[in-house]
């Protein structure tokens, strides 16, 4: 059975890369089923790479669920999630996160009374010296400059010293970011990147993931339309756990059936 | 991620170093007053502290995990009773009694009982793991009080104390003194090993898991073995307590191996001030002077588990962090 999924017109900005011409990811007519409750049936989704994607939908179409099968967090009761070619349909979140893809959390950071840099040096660790036993966390240049890095991406280079927990609730969203970035994901998945910020700090986190959107697969999975629209080069819209439509934003707005779904107005 | 040179010059560099100095000279200060303590205190109160030190061993070993990996074992007695027996065993059956292969012997017992243990973490969590490692530890007590023909049951095992003795260096009998001063030696390495544990990239990803499982599950970590290893480690140095306090009282029983041991290392460590590892050292002779101060005041039969448990409450209400609690970052940069 398969999903009524419109694949969209060609026109996205993303078309001319020759060099790698199979889909960063890629699910087959993926499926989640609760006791009787279809989650998700049959999503076939495919996102090039250095794509910003946005998936949408209103509550309960599945777009967390999505977000927890790609992640691995859920494991799905059908179809394959096909990632650089690789199957990881099922690998527990550590190996999905070894395997390059990296999430962001909607509640903040990971040790709030380490300072920001640590935090951040924590995911730089998990790709070396992670076992390490005798020397000092801190004793590491490699991990210090990545860590540094990721912090200056997410612009919070002059907190590297600050306690986590002392950083306002916009930038302890960014550490978030910044957390995922340092462990050098191909793609990048944002779980409401902006829930439950003011107007100021929207706009910045805006400004920061379309910095980093340059070299870089961003999936973000969405409530807000708002959001998105100035965002992505594509919108996928989930309705029910499948596919109803996908495309451009402009041809998402336009779409009759996304509008009668989703925006009813 | 950019390739822009950064600006490395912060001023953390400067701060860690006097911390560092500041840290080493609070370190000497307590060393000097635990070196000389023997040469002042009665032999008697010389005795107790270094009975406070390997209870202080017992209780930072849990302190690993309940401070820093954030999962709570009330079996740390199965550790130390193993790591008593295994070192009695040793004391018993090789003559002349040897304090190095004591010691082995109590490691390795430990490591067997903390190898089981390691399997239930990574199965079960939280208040279900708790209960779990304390109906393990009542297990090993049960074995350990009928199996009378091997482990002596109800009225324990009886040695003699090894020598100090370093092959062709050294061979002379322990005194209280220097009995002080070689657990005092084992608890500092100790101390400083741990240290260094919960300081290294591996303790960081241990503190990770107790503010975040999930989280440090999805930034690539396998959450599962860092708690099998950390509940090795745990145990071996709650085993290394057992053989030193087996070596000292030169008798192994099996009150050692029952629940309320555990119980009361749990204490230590919220006395003390879970996550700094001294902390619980502090915990354990607080808890141990109390008790013995009121036995000494109101007599043996004094029950001083009540007015024990009342300053224990008011400490949970009035000092939740414990002792040390408030010196916790300082501790751990």
């Amino acid at each position: 059975m398969r999903a009524e999924a419109s694949p969209g017109a060609t026109s996205s900005p993303v078309g001319d890369r020759g060099a790698a011409p199979s889909p960063l990811l890629k699910t087959e007519s993926l499926a989640v089923r609760f006791g009787g409750l279809n989650a998700l049936s049959g999503v076939n989704f495919e996102l090039d790479r250095e794509e910003v994607r946005a998936v949408i939908g209103p509550n309960g179409a599945g777009k967390s669920t999505f977000f927890n099968c790609l992640t691995g967090v859920l494991r799905p009761t059908g179809g394959r999630i096909i990632f650089n070619g690789e199957d990881i349909t099922g690998l527990r979140p550590n190996l999905i996160s070894q395997k390059g893809i990296a999430r962001s959390y909607q509640i903040t950071n990971i040790l709030p009374n380490a300072t920001t840099l640590e935090n951040v040096r924590i995911a730089a660790q998990s790709r070396r010296h992670a076992w390490n036993m005798v020397s000092h966390h801190s004793a590491f240049a490699d991990l210090n400059q990545k860590a540094e890095a990721a912090l200056q991406s997410v612009g919070l280079l002059d907190k590297a010293d600050e306690l986590a927990a002392n950083l306002s609730h916009g930038q302890q969203r960014n550490l978030e970011i910044g957390i995922a970035l340092a462990t050098e994901p191909q793609l990048l998945c944002l779980d409401e990147p902006t829930a439950g910020m003011s107007a100021a700090e929207t706009n910045e986190t805006k400004e920061l993931i379309r910095r980093i959107a340059k070299d870089l697969t961003i999936l973000i999975v969405e409530h807000d339309m708002e959001v998105v629209m100035e965002l992505c080069d594509r919108i996928t819209v989930l309705h029910y756990g499948q596919v109803l439509a996908e495309g451009s934003p402009q041809e998402i707005q336009q779409n009759p059936k996304v509008l009668e779904v989703y925006l009813k107005t | 991620m950019t390739d822009a040179p950064l600006d490395t010059a912060r001023p953390l560099a400067k701060t860690r170093l006097s911390h560092t100095a500041a840290f080493w000279l609070a370190f000497s200060a307590v060393m000097a007053l635990l070196i000389i303590a023997p040469l002042v205190l009665p032999e008697f109160w010389s005795g107790f502290l270094t009975e406070i030190l390997i209870w202080g061993l017992l209780a930072m070993s849990s302190d690993l995990l309940i401070g820093y990996t954030g999962i709570v074992s009330f079996g740390h007695s199965a550790f130390f009773g193993l790591g008593m027996y295994g070192a009695a065993a040793a004391l018993l059956l090789v003559s002349p009694p040897n304090l190095w292969l004591a010691i082995m012997f109590g490691l390795a017992g430990a490591a067997g009982a903390a190898l089981c243990v390691a399997y239930f973490s990574t199965r079960i969590r939280d208040i279900y793991f708790a209960i779990t490692t304390l109906i393990f530890a009542q297990i090993f007590y049960v074995i350990i009080f009928t199996w009378t023909s091997l482990t002596g049951g109800e009225n324990g095992l009886i040695f003699d104390q090894p020598h100090f003795a370093i092959p062709f260096l050294v061979n002379v009998p322990f005194h209280t003194a220097t009995m002080h001063w070689f657990v005092l030696a084992v608890v500092t390495a100790s101390y400083l090993i741990l240290r260094r544990i919960t300081q290294s990239p591996f303790g960081m990803v241990l503190q990770s898991i107790r503010e975040n499982e999930a989280r440090t599950r999805a930034i690539g970590y396998p959450v599962e073995r860092y708690k099998i290893v950390s509940v090795m480690l745990s145990g071996l140095f709650a085993g290394l307590a057992g053989a030193l306090y087996a070596v000292q009282k030169e008798f192994a029983a099996p009150d050692f191996v029952y629940f309320i041991v555990s119980g009361e290392t749990v204490i230590y460590n919220i006395i003390g001030g879970v996550g700094t590892l001294v902390g619980p050292i502090v915990g354990a002779g607080f808890y141990q002077l109390m008790r013995q101060f009121m036995a000494q005041w109101f007599g043996d039969q004094f029950p001083y588990l009540i007015p024990l448990g009342i300053v224990f409450i008011a400490m949970i209400i009035f000092l939740p962090q414990g002792l040390l609690g408030f010196a916790r970052r300082w501790l751990n940069r």
